[in-house]
């Protein structure tokens, strides 16, 4: 590793220059250009969409617009996010060479001096592989990987603020009920340092902390350093991309299952059409159980608070059909359940498109 | 040659740097991630192909993937023309070069455009099998396919 990383600086840019200057470091990059590190937070809110995400799909356009949020695609994967100043990405583009060649290595020295950072600030802070920061089973940030050009990226943030009320209303979501889902799993299972501090932190010291931390983890200098003219015509360049509608637009390819808050924990929705009317089922699934689940459709289910009392029997339960239904089955024969053309068969069979959708023919 | 569960079919060809096999067939080469590449990236989650008809230079991408942690290129081993990718077959199942990396889950379907200064790197047979033992010492990995 070259002794010495270049630190790019750059708090409050434009929201779309946000995106782009890792980017163009990245493609600029060349044998000789330094290692370097960006530090670099939006002056304006916007949402940021995954490489292979459809943003017709994924975005809530009209809210965005209402509200004067941008849109952008960035070449690094994973789903929507609303950002703000909140945030301060913390962007490696560094050499293949000097990054460790496995992923999961890769993130963990990139994680560690976010952990230290948050740690030193008084916040219990660790690192949940392969590539979450957790605060007691809170996630504070995440993070992203990718290749561009020779370069290698990783991706994160320093996590002062987020706006979870903003974060749930930019998403395309089917119902309002899985809107308030999502804020509610975010507000479980989401932090921030404001939140954990009580107070913001200075931002000059946060900097100067995580700089010295990266120091400390990499066995480098960093030193504060400018971009090259190269570097910035690159940034121009993939501005006029990242604004096209050729790269907003382009149909989208990743096929997520419901909404991720964070490692564990997934919101997941889907509807089942049984003899006796269509169930619908949200359902929050943590570490492979289902965490909370909301039961709501057409059909008969009598009698009448049956519904909330088999929702709450099945919280805590493993996600497999038999455990399910054989959960169901039981609330059916407690509660003397009637439900006329919908089974405990046709609940499992709902919950479980949830969990696991049908994969296409 | 099976090594540190990495499977290296000896019949293939192989750009060791950029991971990627190469079955000659004619005039056409059909390309693949190697199961070290596969395993290094981790299960995809989606592919986007450059479109078929493309020119591409050598080490250029044919197609971009992500997985649960990463984007990155597939490259070109050598320059060539993109005549046929495997969009259908990833389509119905995103895995399938995580499960059959050498079979289904080939990506690209390519005519080489400068094949004879282009080739030099590629190599076969025993040599490709020790250099691939190399390459799996120096990057510790035991390679994992997906099942399901």
């Amino acid at each position: 590793m070259s002794q010495k990383i270049r630190l790019l600086y750059m708090e409050g840019v434009s929201p779309l220059r946000s995106q782009t200057v890792y980017h163009a470091v990245a493609y600029a990059m060349k044998e000789d250009t330094p290692n370097t590190i960006i530090m670099v937070s939006p002056n304006a809110p916007y949402v940021c969409i995954g490489y292979h995400q459809d943003m017709q799909k994924e975005v809530d356009l009209d809210y965005c617009a209402a509200n004067g949020l941008s849109v952008y695609r960035r070449e690094v994967g994973g789903g929507a996010v609303y950002l703000d100043n909140g945030q301060l990405f913390t962007q490696w583009i560094f050499h293949k060479d000097d990054l460790p060649s496995s992923l999961e290595e890769r993130f963990k020295l990139y994680i560690d001096p976010l952990v230290q950072t948050y740690q030193e600030l008084g916040i219990n802070a660790n690192h949940r592989p392969i590539n979450d920061v957790h605060v007691s089973g809170k996630k504070i940030g995440g993070t992203g990987a990718a290749q561009m050009g020779i370069a290698e990226v990783v991706v994160g943030s320093l996590m002062y603020t987020f706006d979870k009320k903003t974060m749930s209303k930019v998403l395309k979501v089917p119902s309002q009920k899985m809107r308030d889902k999502i804020f509610e799993s975010l507000e479980a299972y989401m932090t921030t340092m404001t939140e954990q501090l009580g107070s913001t932190p200075d931002r000059a010291m946060v900097k100067d902390l995580y700089t010295k931390k990266v120091s400390e983890a990499l066995g480098a200098e960093v030193y504060e350093g400018e971009w090259t003219a190269e570097e910035e015509a690159m940034a121009q360049e993939i501005d006029a991309r990242f604004t096209s509608d050729e790269w907003l637009y382009q149909k989208g390819r990743l096929q997520q299952p419901g909404v991720k808050i964070h490692e564990d924990v997934h919101i997941v929705e889907a509807a089942f059409k049984a003899q006796g009317g269509l169930i619908r089922v949200i359902a929050r699934l943590r570490e492979g159980r289902i965490d909370d689940v909301s039961i709501s459709g057409d059909f008969t289910l009598l009698p009448s608070f049956a519904l909330g009392a088999l929702e709450q029997s099945l919280r805590g339960l493993s996600a497999t059909p038999e455990t399910l239904k054989s959960k169901i089955e039981e609330a059916y024969y407690r509660l003397s359940i009637q439900s006329p053309g919908v089974t405990p068969a046709d609940f499992t069979i709902a919950i479980m498109n949830a969990v696991t959708p049908p994969q296409p023919a | 040659m099976i090594f540190y569960a990495c499977d290296i079919p000896e019949d293939l060809y192989y750009d060791i740097e950029r991971d990627v096999w190469i079955r000659f067939d004619d005039d056409v080469a059909v390309l693949g991630m190697t199961d070290v590449a596969q395993t290094r990236c981790g299960k995809f989650a989606a592919i986007s192909f450059r479109d078929v008809g493309k020119k591409v230079s050598l080490g250029k991408t044919l197609a971009t993937i992500e997985s649960a942690k990463w984007v990155g290129p597939f490259p070109a081993p050598f320059s060539c023309e993109i005549v046929e990718t495997n969009e259908i077959g990833f389509t119905q199942n995103i895995l399938l070069a995580n499960k059959e990396p050498y079979t289904l889950g080939w990506l690209v379907k390519v005519k080489p455009t400068n094949l004879e200064n282009e080739r030099a790197h590629l190599v076969t047979g025993d040599e490709a099998a020790e250099k691939y033992k190399e390459r799996i010492k120096e990057l510790k990995i035991n390679c994992l396919r997906c099942i399901d």
